[in-house]
């Protein structure tokens, strides 16, 4: 059986070229967007480090000198206390849970301070994210410590001159895990002078949905109390159960309970709509893959659809001859299929050596650090081959089908 | 002509006699059109013109500028939009150039009416000219004044959805409002712009020179070099792009001269539009060889792996069909003719495939129009984007459809014809293939 179907598919062999030339065609660029796909949500499906359900982002302004309620000549020290009474004001709103403020740290965020960490001879990439928070920050977004530290003793430890790192603070260069380190000191930022001490680890915090957990690293810091002023980012949590309108409802009462001097809010953005907006290329880039997916898989069912019929029809005579000499309707439809599949088979290992040769020249997205592992590379082929062979049974399906409900008679009567 | 029209009813007979293959070959080659003229428009909807932004292909920008600058031994490069000194010495009144106008990017900025609740919304800070260079649709009053802006008086102008917003009817020149707190007289009322239009858009414009924008520490920065502000030229026709250039740069080397400590430079800008388009951080100029090599490599694999399939059933078809060709041969066609009608036929079935691909595109652009074309810079807005039907509606889009759709006419039936007509009479008329 096997042999003949050798025979059948080198003797089809003009016809045949066509269709191993697109098996092999989609075969190669269809398993390059698999393992594009598999990276994005290999990632995409880390743990975040962080929670931003009921959490909001509050944006104030300050008026200028030209405005009706400005207040004329105020110190630096009267708009900290006017923050910090708005502050108080919002953590007394009976649905919030917590209030904090911080320079550039909340989650999805496009503005970012780095900072380097140094200790003995081991030193950070100049890669990590700085943040800089008020203790409740760790509340506002869940922060987990590596020990099993819940956000309410992270927020109790940051305390004066010590910060906080993501376990993977030296992961890239010397694959040690930060966890070990709690107490000992630091350099910060290169000041040789200064030593500060980690007070505690924290599980990974992811930069965006789209970013490996391995690429994103952060130092948390103390943002003294006495700094706060309208430029500092307010984000609070609400409690479980609060009132969906939460945002409008605060902003309805903004002007006369939430203006505070010269700082007055007008907007409150959940952290939902902040992380779709951040996200929206990364999105869109996933979206083109799996339309990529898509295109190259009709595409596939097409082509088998199309030769397949013309195949069945033109050998209409040799298939009701076989009937006649005793095969079954379901040996021929298998026939058919299996002289699809080999099709691909045949063309796959040739596609592998294409495809091992593109992750090796390091022409995919890394995962990790590594281009690729043999799990990685044998579950996006084994993919591809699954996708490709199960749009080869559909294609070949339908001209099979009609191939079994020939009249044997009148066909080889014709003849 | 008749010879045309033959050719056509042939090609039409033909495909008829094949139902299925025919729906399966225009089926592919509909997808393939429709992802194409998706991918073809993404890029369209950055650079054809619009109202407001009609003058897209005259226009040249300077979106940021940065600093080379060398303090405590270091030496460092700092990046992002302009001050108004450094745009005032580099590119204002450029002789070249028919107008120029200063921008700042949009700020969200609470608009409201005394003792009644406010709202966030986008507010651009700009000059008269801003005016000149777009054409925005006035509902209601004018443009302000170059003196206004000139003066720093608080004058805005306004979008028709703010105007009801606040005051329930969108005749309100005249009017005041607060933006910020700050009184400011409403000079004139526009039509909704959308945010596609990426120069032109925002709900509230402002002169710059009424708020601290221009002078204000925190608006300004590396010395007062960098602050807020972009650059947009007006250039007389698109030849001139050049010579701007070049005084641009002039006007540029002699500012860095009468500086002390550092100096300015521009990677690359002025921009046309499509570069400025791809010019999405300030850091770095777009690779533009890059991204062309990577659209043709995407719209390669598009035509190329339908063109195969379309080629394996153009030839299977055309296996029935070698004593046909046989006859014909016999008859006196030329190998050429052969491959004509051949080539023709196909070209029946590839337009009346591109029609629907094109047909479905235009549906899938109206439909998901926000997921196509939103990018996440326009997502910080306060509105959408909004798409009209004459930003995808144009004479190229149109002739962009029918080049891709040639190509992949030639490519899906080049090949198989070239076969066909090389058969010999004898064996064609006998119906071997080879």
């Amino acid at each position: 059986m096997n042999k003949k179907l050798l025979t059948q598919l080198y003797n089809e062999r003009r016809s045949n070229a066509w269709l191993l030339i697109e098996l092999l065609l989609v075969s190669v660029v269809l398993w390059y967007i698999v393992d594009s796909l598999f990276v994005t949500f290999s990632t995409y499906t880390e743990p975040r480090g962080f929670d931003i359900t009921n959490t909001y982002n509050i944006e104030m302004g300050y008026y200028d000198e030209k405005s009706l309620d400005y207040i004329p000549n105020q110190t630096d020290k009267e708009l900290n206390s006017d923050m910090r009474e708005l502050i108080d004001r919002l953590r007394r709103h009976p649905a919030v849970e917590a209030v904090s403020a911080s320079l550039t740290s909340y989650p999805y965020n496009g503005t970012n301070n780095m900072i380097l960490a140094q200790i003995d001879t081991m030193q950070s990439n100049n890669r990590v994210i700085w943040r800089r928070v008020t203790p409740d920050f760790f509340r506002v977004f869940r922060y987990q410590g590596a020990n099993g530290e819940t956000p309410e003793q992270l927020a109790a430890l940051l305390k004066g001159d010590v910060f906080m790192a993501s376990r993977n603070l030296f992961q890239a260069q010397y694959n040690v895990d930060l966890k070990d380190f709690v107490n000992r000191s630091f350099i910060l930022g290169g000041d040789t002078t200064n030593y500060y001490p980690l007070v505690a680890t924290l599980e990974n915090v992811r930069y965006t949905d789209f970013t490996q957990a391995c690429k994103s690293t952060t130092i948390v810091s103390l943002l003294n109390e006495n700094w706060l002023d309208h430029t500092v980012e307010l984000c609070i949590r609400v409690r479980e159960g609060a009132s969906p309108t939460f945002a409008e409802d605060l902003m309805t009462e903004a002007s006369k309970q939430y203006c505070v001097g010269n700082i007055f809010m007008f907007k409150v953005t959940s952290f939902e709509t902040i992380r779709q907006n951040f996200q929206l290329t990364e999105m869109n880039y996933t979206r083109k893959d799996l339309v990529g997916v898509g295109f190259l898989l009709v595409n596939v069912f097409l082509g088998l659809l199309g030769t397949f019929w013309f195949r069945t029809h033109q050998r209409r005579a040799e298939i009701a001859l076989m009937m006649a000499f005793g095969g079954s309707k379901r040996a021929m439809f298998k026939r058919l299929m299996s002289e699809g599949l080999l099709l691909l088979v045949v063309v796959t290992p040739l596609a592998m050596l294409i495809n091992f040769n593109i992750a090796y020249a390091e022409l995919t997205y890394s995962w990790n650090f590594t281009f690729y592992s043999v799990e990685r590379f044998f579950i996006c082929v084994f993919s591809t081959f699954a996708l490709i062979a199960l749009m080869i049974l559909l294609g070949i399906w339908f001209p099979a089908r009609k191939a079994m409900k020939i009249q044997l008679a009148e066909t080889l009567h014709d003849d | 002509m008749k010879m045309i029209n033959y050719l056509f009813r042939q090609a039409w007979s033909q495909l008829k006699q094949q139902p299925l293959l025919t729906v399966v070959s225009i089926l592919g080659t509909a997808l393939t059109i429709c992802l194409i003229m998706v991918m073809v428009m993404q890029q369209q909807i950055k650079v054809v013109p619009f109202a407001p932004e009609s003058n897209r292909d005259r226009l040249l920008h300077i979106k940021w500028g940065s600093v080379n600058s060398e303090s405590f031994g270091k030496k460092y490069v700092a990046n992002g939009p302009i001050s108004y000194k450094t745009a005032k010495a580099c590119f204002r009144g450029l002789n070249s150039a028919e107008v120029v106008s200063f921008y700042s990017m949009n700020l969200s900025m609470q608009v409201k009416l005394p003792l009644a609740e406010g709202k966030g919304v986008d507010v651009k800070q700009t000059d008269a000219s801003f005016f000149q260079i777009f054409d925005f649709v006035f509902i209601d009053g004018k443009p302000f004044m170059q003196a206004d802006s000139d003066a720093g008086l608080p004058v805005a102008v306004i979008t028709e959805s703010v105007a009801k917003y606040l005051f329930d009817t969108a005749a309100v020149s005249g009017r005041e409002l607060l933006v910020n707190n700050v009184p400011y007289r409403i000079a004139g009322v526009v039509k909704d712009v959308s945010s596609l239009a990426s120069t032109a858009y925002s709900q509230v414009w402002i002169p710059y020179l009424s708020t601290q924008m221009t002078t204000g520490g925190q608006f300004n920065w590396m010395d007062g070099h960098l602050g807020y502000l972009s650059v947009v030229i007006l250039a007389k026709q698109k030849s001139d792009f050049e010579s701007i250039r070049a005084e641009c740069d002039r006007r540029v080397e002699t500012h860095n001269k009468s500086i002390e400590n550092c100096s300015l430079f521009f990677r690359g800008q002025p921009d046309n539009q499509l570069t400025m388009s791809k010019h999405t951080n300030a850091t770095s100029a777009p690779d533009m060889q890059d991204y062309f090599i990577h659209q043709l490599m995407i719209v390669l694999i598009l035509l190329l792996v339908p063109a195969i399939n379309l080629s394996s059933m153009t030839q299977s078809r055309l296996r029935q069909r070698v004593s046909e060709i046989g006859v014909r041969r016999s008859f006196g066609a030329t190998r050429s003719e052969i491959m004509g009608q051949i080539v023709v036929e196909n070209l029946v079935l590839t337009l009346i495939a591109a029609f629907i691909g094109l047909v479905f595109c235009f549906i899938f652009a109206t439909l998901w129009g926000d997921l196509l074309f939103t990018e996440s810079s326009m997502t910080y807005l306060n509105t959408a984007p909004a798409i009209e039907w004459q930003m995808l509606f144009n004479a190229s889009t149109f002739i962009y459809a029918l080049l891709f759709s040639l190509l992949l006419n030639l490519l899906s039936s080049g090949f198989p014809a070239w076969k066909a007509s090389k058969i010999a009479i004898v064996n064609a008329l006998t119906g071997k293939t080879h």
